[in-house]
C-alpha cells in the first residue's frame, strides 16, 4: 500500500489526515473479527489454565491458591507417568513403523507410475478421511473378542490361539490393537505427503541414474531418500506432537483402560477434569501438554522452513 | 514413460529387460495385496451385517442366505446417524462461516498492511498457532457453562473457528503476499478505496486459497471429536461422532451382525463424501499439509 501513502503526501494536510483515518478504520475492522475470536476462546482461556493450574479447583467449591501442589502431584502421579509414557512410545512407533511403511508405498506407487497408481493412492487415502469415531468403531469391530474380524479368521482358519485372543481387554496388546488400527488410518495421508515431494525431483535427477545403471533401490537410497530429508524429519515432529494430542482412539476403544494400559496424556487430563472435576490438576496438565508441544513444534520451524512449504 | 526405462534398461543384457518388468509386477503385487489389507474392514460388515446372530455364529464367512434388514433397522435406531448427521453440517457450516471471513481479512490487512501494530498483532494471533485444544479445554468449558453456551452447536462452532482462524490467517497472509503489487495499485489509481480494492479485486483473487479453506474447515468440523464431547451432553445436539461414540459405549460388540450394520451405516455419509470428491479432499489435504 506504499502507492497510497505516496499519492497522500504530495495531496493537502486535510485530505492526508483524511485518508489516514480510513486506512486506519479499514485496518481495525479487518482485524477486529479474528481479533475478538481469539481473545474470548482462546487467550482468555489460556490465561485461565494457568491461573487455574496454580489453584485447588473443584466444580464445587472455591478456588484455593496452591502455588505449584498440582505440578508436584503430577509427579507422584502413576496415571500421568503412564500417559507419558504411551505417547513417547506412540511416537517412537509410529516414526519407526509408520513412516517407513508410507515411504515404502508412496516410493513404489511413485516409482511404476501406471494405470494403478491413482486408484491405489485413492485407497490407501480413504482412511484417512473417515472421522476418528468411525475408526474406533472399526477397530473394535476388527479386535472384538468372540466375534471379531481377527478371532472370525482364526476361527474359520482353525487357529484356537488366534480365536481366543482378548485384544482389547488384555492390558498387553491394548496398546497394540489400537497403534494398529491408528497406522491403518493415519499412513494415507503421509503416503500422499510423500507422493506429492517425490514428483517434485526433478525427472532429469532419475533419468541420469538410469543411464548410470542404478536400480530402484540403489535409486531410492541415493536419490529419493536424500531429497525427502526434510519433508521426513517434518513428518517425524508431526507424529510426535500428533502423540501428545492423542486422545480420540484410546478413549473410544478401550477408555485408556484395561488399567491404564492405554492411558495418554490427553485422557489422564480428561479424567482428572471431567470425570473426577479436579479443575486445577487438569490445568495443570493442559499446561504440561502446552510446553511439549511448543517445544516440539519450535524444533518443526527450527528445522528450517522452505518457502513453499505453507501452501 | 514406460518405453523409455525399458529402452533404457534394455541395453546390452537382454535379461535385465526381463528382470525390470519382473518387479514392477511384483511391486504392484505388494501394494495391490496392501491395499485389499486397507480396504478389508471395511468390506467385512457387509458380509456380516445380514446374518442372523446364529446364521453369524456359525457361518461367518459365507455368503448370507438371505438379505435381511432388521440388523440394519435396529442399528439405525440405536446410532440415529441422520440426527447427528444434521447437527455435523449445522457445526461444518457455523465454522466455515466464522473462520474463513475473519482469516481471510486478517490475512489481507497483515500482507497489505504492514506497520509496526499489525505486525505485533500478527505475531498475537499467530500464538494461537501453537496452543493445543487440550490446553484450554476446562476454562473453556467452564466459560461457556457460565455464559449458557454449552449445549449448544454454535458454543461448539465458535471455539472451533478460534482455533483454526491463526492457520488460516497465516496461509491467506502469505497469499496475498504472493499476488503481484501492482493490482492494488492500478485499482487505488482507479479511485477504488481500500474497502473496494478489497471486494472487487483481492476477494475474487484470493478464490483457490478459499476453496481449499472451505474444504480444509470443512473436514475439521466434521472430524471433531473431543471439542464435541466436553461441550455437548444433550442428547438431541450429539454431533455423528458423538452418536456413533455413545453407540460404542452402549452397544457391545456381542450382536455382532447389528453392530456390523452400525459401522456401515456411521461410515457412509463419510465414504459418499469422499466418494465425491477424493480429488478436492486429496488436493486439499496436501495444501494444508504442515497443519496439525
Amino acid at each position: 500500500m506504499e502507492i497510497v501513502e505516496g499519492k497522500t503526501s504530495f495531496a493537502g494536510k486535510k485530505k492526508h489526515k483524511k485518508q489516514d483515518r480510513n486506512r486506519s478504520v479499514f485496518i481495525f475492522f479487518c482485524i477486529l473479527p479474528a481479533i475478538l475470536f481469539l481473545v474470548i476462546f482462546l487467550y482468555y482461556p489460556i490465561e485461565e489454565t494457568f491461573r487455574l493450574s496454580l489453584t485447588k479447583t473443584t466444580g464445587l467449591s472455591k478456588e484455593v491458591f496452591v502455588g505449584t501442589d498440582n505440578y508436584q502431584r503430577l509427579f507422584h502421579d502413576e496415571e500421568f507417568f503412564a500417559g507419558l509414557k504411551h505417547v513417547f512410545s506412540w511416537a517412537f512407533w509410529s516414526i519407526v513403523i509408520q513412516l517407513p511403511l508410507s515411504f515404502f508405498i508412496a516410493f513404489s506407487l511413485t516409482y511404476y507410475s501406471n494405470r494403478f497408481t491413482r486408484p491405489l493412492q485413492a485407497v490407501f487415502f480413504l482412511p484417512n478421511v473417515l472421522p476418528s469415531a468411525i475408526t474406533a468403531m472399526l477397530g473394535k469391530f476388527v479386535f472384538a473378542p468372540n466375534y471379531g474380524l481377527i478371532v472370525s479368521l482364526g476361527k474359520v482358519l482353525g487357529w484356537k490361539w488366534l480365536a481366543s485372543i482378548d485384544f482389547l481387554g488384555n492390558p498387553n496388546l491394548a496398546f497394540w490393537a489400537i497403534f494398529a488400527i491408528a497406522t491403518w488410518a493415519y499412513s494415507g495421508f503421509y503416503v500422499i505427503y510423500l507422493m506429492s515431494r517425490i514428483e517434485q525431483i526433478p525427472r532429469e535427477l532419475r533419468e541420469a541414474a538410469e543411464l548410470d545403471g542404478a536400480s530402484m533401490w540403489s535409486y531410492a537410497r541415493h536419490i529419493v531418500l536424500p531429497e525427502l530429508n526434510y519433508p521426513l524429519r517434518i513428518l517425524a515432529v508431526l507424529c510426535t506432537v500428533g502423540s501428545l494430542k492423542l486422545f480420540d482412539l484410546p478413549n473410544m476403544m478401550t477408555t485408556g483402560g484395561p488399567g491404564n494400559a492405554t492411558v495418554t496424556l490427553g485422557i489422564t487430563l480428561y479424567r482428572h477434569g471431567f470425570i473426577n472435576w479436579n479443575y486445577g490438576k487438569a490445568a495443570a496438565i493442559g499446561v504440561v501438554i502446552f510446553v511439549l508441544s511448543l517445544v516440539f513444534t519450535i524444533l518443526q520451524f527450527s528445522l528450517g522452513r522452505k518457502k513453499d512449504e505453507a501452501i | 514413460m514406460r518405453m523409455r526405462r525399458e529402452q533404457s534398461a534394455g541395453r546390452g543384457r537382454s535379461s535385465s529387460r526381463v528382470h525390470y518388468g519382473m518387479s514392477e509386477i511384483i511391486i504392484t503385487i505388494v501394494l495391490v495385496v496392501l491395499a485389499v489389507i486397507t480396504i478389508f474392514p471395511l468390506v467385512v460388515p457387509l458380509l456380516f451385517a445380514f446374518k442372523t446372530q446364529l446364521e453369524f455364529a456359525y457361518h461367518p464367512w459365507a455368503i448370507p442366505e438371505a438379505l435381511r434388514w432388521n440388523n440394519f433397522a435396529e442399528a439405525w435406531k440405536a446410532v440415529r446417524i441422520d440426527q447427528g448427521l444434521l447437527n455435523t453440517l449445522i457445526v461444518c457450516f457455523g465454522s466455515i462461516l466464522c473462520t474463513i471471513p475473519s482469516a481471510v481479512l486478517a490475512g489481507y490487512v497483515f500482507a497489505r498492511y504492514r506497520s509496526r501494530v499489525t505486525e505485533i498483532l500478527f505475531y498475537a494471533i499467530l500464538i494461537g498457532y501453537f496452543v493445543p485444544v487440550q490446553m484450554v479445554l476446562v476454562p473453556l468449558y467452564r466459560m461457556e457453562v457460565s455464559l449458557k453456551m454449552n449445549d449448544t452447536l454454535y458454543g461448539l462452532f465458535l471455539p472451533m473457528a478460534a482455533f483454526g482462524i491463526p492457520f488460516w490467517t497465516l496461509i491467506y497472509r502469505s497469499f496475498f503476499k504472493s499476488l503481484p503489487r501492482e493490482l492494488a495499485e492500478a485499482a487505488s489509481i482507479d479511485g477504488a478505496g481500500h474497502t473496494k480494492t478489497f471486494f472487487r479485486v483481492m476477494l475474487p483473487l484470493a478464490q483457490p486459497a478459499t476453496v481449499l479453506a472451505v474444504l480444509q474447515v470443512f473436514m475439521g468440523a466434521w472430524n471433531d471429536y473431543l471439542l464435541s464431547l466436553i461441550l455437548l451432553s444433550d442428547q438431541n445436539k450429539f454431533t455423528m461422532q458423538l452418536r456413533v461414540a455413545s453407540f460404542l459405549n452402549s452397544y457391545g460388540t456381542d450382536r455382532m451382525p447389528r453392530y456390523a450394520a452400525a459401522v456401515i451405516i456411521s461410515a457412509l455419509p463419510t465414504l459418499i463424501l469422499y466418494l465425491v470428491g477424493h480429488r478436492w479432499i486429496i488436493k486439499g489435504m496436501l495444501s494444508g499439509a504442515i497443519k496439525e
